[in-house]
């Protein structure tokens, strides 16, 4: 459970998005990675009924941690809670409804380089597909700032300039321990932020 | 016509009562009585003890009121007060209980009265009556003794007949011990573990029978209870797991393994009582279920080790030349008699009994579930696996969690500890035997499982206890983990020869350890101890240790060699006495001048001395002074 960090890809112009992660994953092969499977990563938004202004509540799931389930509040809060945590959602129907149409999922191959491990995703909200998301772990280190100059190489041999500098969730906890809800934070900060998917 | 009238005399009525009638025919009335004497006749009729409150000022007005107003009254009064007896009773029970309360508290208090015993003369001592009086009771005692024997002597023989209320009675005591449920017209009963958490899927149903219905006629019933159990066929005889560990050459392998038949055991008695065939029945079916499980298990194992089932026995080896064999004996009394060698049954009873508690276990985590028991959620789950979500274990680490051992994995490290636990007691006892110089004593840990156990190995030499060896042995699996008296540890491998090297690669660090500690006591100069030391011949096998004196005149040294193999040596270089007078002046002491020089083996056995470190102790102490 290392430092991870995660970057949008975006796609260029008379491409499609398939053929960008075909190109990626053919790259990331050659650096001399190896398959190791699949990964699931979806989000769905919750919003408050009754408070004003509204507060939104993600619920994210991840296929590398399959008994949790990870909560963001729109101020930042996180929870890591067992996946019984979503029937609780639904009993709380009444304050937070749940956003139609809002469900947002990540889902790729998953690749293993000696200490690395690498995701590549295709993002798609309810079928139709709007980006890249390219998930970097490093497993040995748990600080982030120790690790970055490594996981800047390693990224910059991939995806070139996008990764110059660390993203917004891992500058603001260079110097602290990095959590299984890191890498959640990241993905959906990147989500929201760079896809245009703000809430409202 | 008219006959002579009768004379008719009219007279009033009586008024007066007739007080008496003289002898002359003169009645002498009764004066009336007048008004205060008629009242106070009226006033007696009066009866005080009424109710007073009820009463109060009524006493004059009801002796005023007429008596014929009394008679009305009178009759009016039980319609009036329907209560009335009630109250009477209650009036009086009220009345005894404050006289009880008067008296008791006068007893106690002893404030306004005291209660004293009135003295009273000795009565006269009649001693024939006292004897009378005393027999009569006694007579009277020992009547009631005798009704009662009577009593239970009737009871018991009522209890060995073979009656009808005797079969209830057993009944009633298998259902204290047995579940029971009665289908149609027969009594069913259940002895299988299924209610205990038992997945077996062989059942366990027995029936109950009265010995009476099937005893022929004219047979003397000689049974014990008037109750009977049928046992299903598949359970019948007597059964148990034979559990060997035993050495095997190398050469033979699992597949050249003899099929066992069971020794003879001991059966079951068709008179025997309901509860004995119960529990041998019962047994029967457990070791069934541990068989079939360990046999499923040794079937489907992927590691490294094969298992061999053969049958009913399981052969697997636990080390390389160390078998262990599991057999089902069961013996129904149906087969032949073999008459088999009478070779030593080597069976090994603590590993059986595991195997017993494992299977016990299994039964357990089936049917209790830790706490909590929530309403949402899964039953069952351990507390790290319910921590897991909000821990975000990554998939490996639930995967980790869930592997679980199997029954033949966790007897096969009982068996391995076992093993090796025994070799190594074999390794000490066999090396402290035979090795009498520096004293090994092996004190063994009383607080050990099956999985491990630990042992503290103290070297010593006799007389000189004051320095002293420790070594400290796990136990564990498949090793022994040592730890040395200066902290080194070092993890041995289930080889014997190891365990032995050890030993006497310490047995000759103790030797130069208490060289030294001589040395401290008697003031010689510790030159050079190296524990693994290179000089000398190479050996076979072990370490050299060396350690090298100088007296405190600095002018004998002496050199200690020490090795498994070869032994101890020792060797001396004694100063020139010579060499004294062709000294330089810049040589500011003699010993800088004999430096060089041939060192003199020592024979160690003809050394005065009980052990190798007492004849150094003499040695040195003579030299100190020449």
């Amino acid at each position: 459970m290392g430092v991870s960090c995660v970057f949008s890809y975006p796609v260029p112009e008379g491409r499609s998005g398939a053929q960008v992660v075909d190109i990626l994953q053919k790259q990331v092969e050659t650096m001399g990675g190896s398959k190791t499977g699949t990964f699931y990563v979806d989000c769905e938004t919750y919003q408050s009924v009754m408070l004003n202004p509204p507060k939104t509540l993600h619920i994210l799931h991840n296929s590398e941690y399959p008994a949790s389930c990870f909560a963001i509040l729109d101020s930042g809060a996180t929870l890591v809670a067992d996946t019984l945590f979503i029937a609780l959602m639904s009993n709380l129907k009444n304050i937070y409804q749940a956003w139609k149409g809002a469900k947002i999922e990540s889902k790729g191959n998953r690749f293993q380089l000696a200490d690395f491990i690498l995701k590549i995703g295709s993002v798609s909200l309810a079928g139709s597909f709007k980006g890249i998301l390219l998930e970097v772990e490093y497993c040995p280190c748990i600080v982030a700032s120790e690790c970055w100059a490594m996981l800047k190489e390693l990224l910059q041999s991939l995806i070139g300039n996008i990764a110059e500098s660390p993203p917004s969730a891992l500058k603001k906890k260079k110097w602290m321990k990095s959590t299984p809800q890191q890498p959640q934070c990241c993905s959906t900060w990147t989500i929201s932020t760079t896809l245009g998917k703000l809430p409202p | 016509m008219a006959a002579p009238s009768v004379n008719i005399s009219v007279e009033a009525a009586i008024e007066h009562q007739i007080q008496e009638v003289r002898y002359d025919g003169q009645e002498i009335y009764l004066a009336p009585l007048s008004m205060s004497e008629n009242l106070s006749k009226l006033a007696h009729k009066i009866d005080f003890y009424k109710d007073e409150s009820e009463e109060k000022g009524k006493p004059t007005s009801e002796g005023e009121k007429d008596t014929d107003e009394e008679k009305v009254l009178a009759p009016f009064q039980p319609s009036l007060w329907p209560w009335d007896s009630v109250r009477n009773k209650l009036k009086n029970s009220l009345t005894e209980i404050s006289v009880l309360y008067d008296v008791l508290n006068i007893v106690k208090e002893k404030h306004y009265m005291v209660t004293d015993p009135v003295s009273q003369d000795p009565p006269e001592l009649k001693a024939s009556l006292q004897m009378l009086a005393k027999k009569k009771s006694l007579v009277a005692a020992a009547q009631l003794l005798s009704t009662g024997a009577e009593r239970l002597k009737r009871v018991q023989v009522e209890m060995t007949s073979n009656t009808q209320d005797n079969f209830l009675m057993e009944l009633l005591k298998l259902r204290r011990n047995w579940r029971l449920k009665k289908v149609h017209n027969t009594i069913l009963g259940e002895l299988s573990y299924k209610s205990a958490g038992s997945r077996f899927w062989q059942g366990g149903t027995f029936e109950v029978l009265k010995t009476s219905d099937l005893a022929a006629d004219g047979e003397v019933a000689s049974r014990k209870s008037s109750l009977d159990v049928s046992i299903p066929s598949e359970l019948e005889g007597v059964a148990y797991i034979q559990v060997e560990v035993k050495t095997v050459s190398d050469l033979m392998d699992l597949t050249s393994a003899t099929l066992k038949m069971p020794a003879g055991l001991g059966t079951v008695s068709a008179d025997a009582y309901w509860q004995q065939k119960l529990e041998v029945a019962q047994n029967v079916l457990f070791c069934k279920e541990l068989f079939a499980q360990l046999a499923r298990e040794a079937v489907q194992v992927k590691g490294t080790t094969p298992h061999m089932v053969v049958g009913n026995q399981i052969l697997t080896n636990v080390f390389p030349g160390i078998q262990l064999s599991i057999v089902l004996c069961h013996y129904t009394g149906k087969e032949k008699k073999v008459n088999l060698a009478p070779h030593k049954l080597e069976h090994n009873h603590v590993l059986e009994h595991s195997l017993h508690q494992l299977l016990r276990e299994v039964h357990d985590r089936n049917l209790n579930y830790s706490p909590p028991h929530p309403a949402n959620a899964m039953l069952g789950m351990s507390k790290r696996r319910r921590l897991a979500g909000p821990r975000a274990m990554s998939r490996s680490e639930l995967v980790e969690m869930v592997q679980s051992e199997s029954l033949l994995e966790q007897i096969l490290k009982q068996t391995k500890h076992a093993v090796l636990r025994i070799r190594t007691m074999h390794v000490i006892d066999q090396l402290a035997v035979s090795i009498q110089d520096p004293q090994i004593c092996a004190h063994w840990s009383c607080l050990n499982s099956s999985l491990e156990s630990s042992v503290r190995i103290t070297i010593t030499s006799y007389c000189y206890e004051n320095c002293k060896t420790l070594l400290v042995l796990l136990i564990g699996i498949d090793t022994i983990k040592v730890v040395m008296k200066d902290g080194r540890v070092c993890t041995l491998l289930f080889e014997n020869s190891e365990l032995r090297d050890l030993i006497q690669w310490q047995i000759c660090q103790h030797h130069a350890q208490s060289i030294q500690s001589l040395a401290k006591m008697q003031g010689w100069q510790v030159l050079s101890a190296i524990i693994n030391s290179g000089h000398g011949d190479m050996e076979a096998y072990g370490t050299t240790t060396d350690v090298m004196l100088a007296s405190p005149k600095g002018n004998v040294i002496l050199a200690f060699h020490s090795n498994p193999v070869s032994g101890n040596k020792l060797a001396i270089k004694k100063l020139d006495p010579s060499l004294d007078a062709h000294i330089s002046p810049a040589v500011t002491a003699s010993k800088w001048a004999s430096l060089a020089g041939d060192f003199q083996e020592i024979n160690l056995n003809q050394l005065e001395g009980r052990n190798l470190v007492g004849k150094i102790d003499m040695l040195m102490a003579r030299l100190t002074s020449s």
